[in-house]
């Protein structure tokens, strides 16, 4: 599948108000409109890595957001390859700035912003959980690399061999690489074709939205994620007794 | 000082017995139940009936709490769907019951035999730490293993109201090993243990603020630590971030340009490093506060 362009897919997500976007180093801030209500966008292109500076401004921007325009639905862009393996980062704390984006996002949540995400590219490992994973709910487009790993790299680490690895993920799509896996384990909500009407879709995704996590439901109702709810259900009814 | 064992070298369940009041520990799904990872049976991997992390409800000075405590033995405490689904039940319960509630972690992140459905896991319990905070029910993440709190469960340890950790915990996301392998030996020589705690170690954490509280590798210190911190939340305010967000764009500008993690250490007060590092984690506390 051929990758679109960021402006040509912020373009299609947003239209004309995708002119109020801006990308620095590959991370983007700023307001939009989506199905005529303005919203506030974050996000990631490029496969970026995200960093301390970059979780920062996207924190900065949350906080603008919530501080200067209380509810407006908060779209968030993921195409990033990870959070930045680096030693210097670590040392200044890169998980507590994710904390910081993840309080700034929940604190937004609490003052009335719906949370959209929206996987545009790569969506993988921290960069994902730092913020996208962390929306109401959760689309991709079919284009994205969704997951935890490619099959090869699980392969490398674990040292199962791909093809062991290939034939499970028949049966476990947790073990596939892709946004419609990822869709049957309820990580995302639904799967967007570049082909249909995306500006409409994501229109319709910011009214629909509701801060219920859902994902556990979605992932049995699939059938990807077949235990999850269950064992949740099962702790909660054991805490009780 | 007479101490008990060391933290770091107890198993999970020990480490329950010794922090919570005795004999008050009452597991929930306990291995009896008998459920283990469908994932790992398929590929042929031994399983474990807890997958890898105990949780249960108990009592600390009297208070009621749930607590949780990750099996660093099973596949690193790793968290695979059944794992990461009792997390995230224990912390749902805390919420529903606004009952104070503790993990234990020792973890590199996501469970890789599991693929995404740890990932989900792991986002699925940060959300119910939320649920719990903003209700106002305490979190707290105990640091202080062997393996740390990396990955998405060092992210999720930041999620929580507390962080206690002991001059051996570690806390991070890429883990010594990855960074090495991505930028070189040069830049980061996993061997050097030295090195690896001044990154990601208690006292690191604990002089820059990511740790609350920085005790010795003894359940007793931490079980006080936390009985501290029980009564206590973060609140998630405007505020609060806005004062956050400026202490981080701070010490990125202070530091962002440094190698060094002994420069960032003078930069945060210690003036002997020689005697910091050799300093138990208490005795690095005071010293950091007094400027020494």
């Amino acid at each position: 599948m051929k990758k679109p362009s960021s402006r040509a897919l912020f373009a299609k997500l947003f239209g004309p108000s995708a002119k109020g976007i801006s990308v620095e180093k590959s991370v983007l801030t700023g307001y939009a409109a989506a199905g005529g209500t303005k919203v506030c966008v974050i996000g990631t292109c490029d496969g970026t890595y995200v960093d301390n500076a970059a979780a920062l401004r996207l924190a900065a921007h949350v906080i603008d957001c919530v501080e200067k325009h209380p509810k407006t639905p908060i779209v968030m862009l993921v195409d990033s390859a990870g959070q930045e393996p680096n030693r210097v980062a670590e040392m200044l704390g890169l998980a507590s700035y994710f904390g910081h984006l993840l309080s700034c996002l929940e604190l937004a949540r609490r003052k009335g912003h719906k949370l959209i995400t929206v996987a545009t590219g790569q969506a993988v490992g921290g960069a994902f959980i730092c913020y996208g994973m962390f929306g109401d709910r959760i689309y991709a487009l079919d284009s994205a690399s969704v997951g935890l790993m490619p099959v090869e790299a699980m392969s490398a680490v674990t040292k199962i061999p791909v093809p062991v690895l290939r034939k499970l993920s028949r049966t476990m799509p947790s073990l596939e690489f892709g946004a419609k896996p990822f869709a049957l384990l309820g990580g995302v909500e639904e799967v967007w074709s570049a082909k249909e009407d995306v500006q409409a879709k994501l229109a319709k995704a910011i009214a629909a939205a509701s801060t219920e996590d859902n994902r556990a439901e979605l992932g049995k109702k699939r059938g990807g994620r077949k235990l999850a709810l269950d064992i949740r259900k099962k702790v909660l009814a054991a805490a009780a007794r | 000082m007479t101490r008990g064992p060391l933290f770091h070298e107890q198993t999970a369940r020990q480490r329950l017995a010794a922090l919570v009041d005795p004999g008050s520990f009452d597991e929930l799904l306990p291995p009896p139940e008998r459920i283990t990872s469908p994932y790992l049976a398929q590929l042929g991997i031994p399983v474990s009936f807890d997958d890898g992390v105990v949780i249960g409800k108990a009592k600390i000075g009297g208070r009621k709490v749930y607590i949780a405590a990750q099996v660093g033995q099973f596949v690193g405490g790793a968290v695979g769907e059944i794992h990461g689904a009792k997390l995230t039940g224990l912390f749902k319960a805390a919420a529903r019951d606004k009952v104070p509630c503790i993990v234990v972690i020792e973890s590199g992140g996501v469970r890789l035999h599991e693929g995404s459905a740890g990932e989900i896991a792991i986002a699925e319990t940060m959300r119910a730490i939320f649920e719990c905070r903003a209700k106002k029910v305490p979190t707290i993440a105990v640091i202080g293993s062997d393996i740390g709190a990396y990955g998405g469960m060092g992210i999720l340890s930041t999620c929580c109201d507390f962080r206690v950790m002991s001059e051996h915990g570690r806390l991070g996301i890429s883990g010594p090993i990855v960074i090495e392998k991505w930028m070189g030996k040069k830049a980061y020589d996993s061997s050097n243990r030295a090195l690896v705690w001044k990154t990601s170690g208690g006292k690191t954490k604990y002089l820059l603020g990511d740790a609350d509280a920085l005790v010795h590798d003894d359940a007793g210190a931490i079980r006080e630590a936390i009985a501290k911190l029980l009564g206590k939340s973060s609140a998630v305010t405007l505020k609060a971030m806005k004062t956050r967000q400026k202490e981080l764009e701070k010490r990125l500008k202070r530091f962002g340009q440094t190698a060094d993690p002994d420069a960032v250490w003078k930069g945060m007060g210690v003036r002997n490093i020689e005697a910091a590092s050799l300093a138990s984690g208490p005795e690095f506390a005071a010293m950091a506060k007094r400027g020494k």
